[in-house]
């Protein structure tokens, strides 16, 4: 039995909206949030779990961290059902919303784990040897007697990570715990998250919409839109199905015009730079490198794959969500 | 055995951190004391001034006891702790949902806290100022010694069981997410029946026998009668079983609330 199980999950939620005329009742109207979705994670994976806003990501990790039950389906980590044996289950997990907080605003950071310690029943000796690693990873020596609201972002967000690890969990959940912050801090995170994985084989479902976080971390990752599970698989085999295009920057020793640019190619002009966006496959790059070379002094060029959150957009364009 | 034990180290612990929040902020201690005195002098006028024209069956000195009281334990009646709220509000309970704890008991131990601290803060200097107070205007000594100790042990009762009303108003607030209806009917409710606007020991007597015996008396009513003697000693022991009575009914309702939400829970926002 894998680590996590998950089949046929169904959740929907009701929603009343405002009474017309006439009517004598709020309408009700039922939004289905996740639509029998299923999965498997294997223990010390880290996948990726991504989807427009509203897809039903957060739901999932609401109903994986025994938060919601759903209507119907079944769900299992680690052998315990979360909704049904909610107390024994969230001792074995953490949990990180990017945005919302579990420090206490006006004591020092320090002061919140050991309440939080005192919640999971943490001993002493098992505090101290966590608490020596996650500070030293996260960076956040100097700052354990300061009180979260004197904080930066950045540094919000790694203490709320020592926060939701000190009780060593063996699953984590991360709903976009980069949202809002700098490169610095991205990066500092994101190589704490590969640390913890790799040291500590913690398991790590990661619900983010910034997909470098995704590129950097995850070599599997599940799409979900309208609550349907739409791929589950290698992150480079989904990018490859709509990495078509490639860019071609270039920039010429004169002004050049009337270039007869070959058909199927778009082409953008910002100041002295050419910006062509091109298929391969219908283009091939030798050819259009022959036909800029025709259209003048070629000073210098560059030839770009498409950004991934480009490629991101252009599949939930195409998967109509 | 064991798990009972270290789950009320649990609730020990939160306790203590709500208590230790609620002493950061001076400024809000010194304006509801302030404020507090301010109200009291009024009142204990307004007394006065009854009084001169139309003396009532309770000394005077009585009634300014029971005001000077009920205004340095307001705090205890009416303040809901602005966190929670808030974490309701914008979903951040999320986490205390996925915590190992009872939300009843979690949010239980951090209305305590907030109520003990809270009006003992305030409390104390209003007390010692009431005391200086010349006669007619001031805060008199207990009944006895006994008096007083039966009015300690049911002030804190009294503090349970107003923090299991307020445990309840946040289980209704779970579900409306919005506090203010549920908040401003019992408010009303809570002033009026517990003695703050008018001591419950003017009402006519036939009022007296039902109005004594609804929870709301129970919070400060019943302390302060015992300090002023108004309850003889030996009533103390029925007065403090009304008391436990209605704590443990209250605390029953608000954790059959409080599991049925959890039953039937919608976060908001993402």
């Amino acid at each position: 039995m894998a680590f996590i199980e998950v089949e046929n999950l169904n959740k929907q939620f009701i929603i009343r909206k405002k009474r017309e005329k006439g009517q004598l009742m709020r309408p009700k109207e039922e939004i289905s949030a996740l639509r029998e979705v299923s999965f498997q994670v294997n223990q010390g994976e880290l996948v990726g779990y991504i989807g427009p806003n509203g897809a039903g990501k957060s739901t999932t990790v609401k109903i994986l961290s025994g938060i919601l039950t759903p209507d119907s389906g079944r769900a299992s980590v680690d052998g315990l059902v979360p909704w049904a044996d909610r107390k024994a289950h969230v001792r074995r997990i953490g949990v990180v919303f990017g945005q919302r907080s579990q420090l206490w605003w006006d004591v020092p950071i320090a002061d919140s784990f050991a309440l939080l310690k005192e919640i999971y029943h943490v001993p002493e000796a098992a505090y101290q040897a966590r608490m020596g690693e996650l500070t030293e990873a996260l960076q956040l020596g100097d700052l354990m007697r300061t009180p979260l609201r004197l904080l930066s972002l950045g540094q919000r967000m790694r203490a709320e990570l020592c926060g939701s690890l000190l009780h060593s969990p063996s699953l984590l959940f991360l709903d976009e715990p980069t949202i809002g912050l700098d490169a610095v801090s991205k990066l500092t995170l994101r190589e704490f998250l590969q640390w913890e994985n790799r040291q500590r084989g913690t398991t790590i479902l990661l619900t983010t919409h910034d997909m470098e976080d995704i590129t950097a971390l995850c070599s599997r990752v599940m799409v979900l839109g309208h609550g349907r599970k739409l791929y589950d698989g290698e992150l480079t085999e989904l990018l490859a199905r709509y990495d078509t295009e490639r860019i071609i920057t270039a920039r010429y020793e004169e002004e050049i015009s009337g270039t007869a640019w070959p058909e199927g190619c778009q082409v953008r002009r910002n100041g002295e730079n050419w910006i062509i966006t091109y298929a391969p496959e219908k283009i091939p790059t030798a050819e259009m490198m022959a036909r800029m070379q025709q259209a003048g002094h070629l000073r210098e060029c560059t030839v770009q794959p498409q950004n991934v959150d480009r490629l991101i957009a252009r599949m939930y364009q195409e998967m109509e969500l | 055995m064991m798990n009972r034990m270290r789950s009320f180290r649990t609730y020990g612990a939160i306790f203590r951190m709500r208590r230790r929040m609620e002493t950061q902020y001076r400024g809000a201690v010194l304006g509801g004391v302030i404020c507090q005195v301010f109200f009291g002098l009024v009142l204990i006028a307004v007394y006065r001034a009854l009084y001169a024209g139309n003396p009532q069956h309770m000394a005077l000195s009585a009634i300014t006891t029971y005001v000077w009281l009920q205004q340095a334990f307001f705090r205890m009646l009416l303040a809901s702790d602005p966190d929670l709220m808030e974490k309701i509000r914008t979903g951040a309970i999320a986490y205390d949902l996925c915590r190992p704890l009872s939300l009843y008991g979690y949010y239980y131990a951090r209305i305590l806290a907030q109520k003990w601290m809270g009006s003992l803060l305030r409390a104390l200097p209003m007390i010692l100022l009431a005391i200086l107070l010349p006669p007619g205007w001031e805060l008199a000594a207990p009944a006895s010694w006994a008096a007083m100790g039966c009015a300690a042990a049911a002030l804190l009762i009294g503090l349970c069981c107003v923090s299991a009303m307020e445990n309840i108003t946040m289980a209704f607030t779970m579900r409306t997410l919005d506090p203010r209806g549920v908040q401003a009917m019992m408010n009303l409710l809570m002033m009026t029946f517990s003695g703050n606007i008018l001591p419950l020991t003017l009402f006519p007597d036939r009022w007296q026998r039902v109005i004594t015996l609804m929870p709301y008396a129970q919070l400060l009513d019943a302390p302060i009668r015992l300090y002023t003697g108004e309850y003889a000693l030996g009533e103390a022991g029925r007065i403090l079983a009304i008391q436990a009575g209605w704590t443990v009914i209250l605390i029953g309702i608000g954790a059959y609330l409080w599991r049925r939400n959890q039953r039937r829970l919608i976060i908001q926002g993402g």
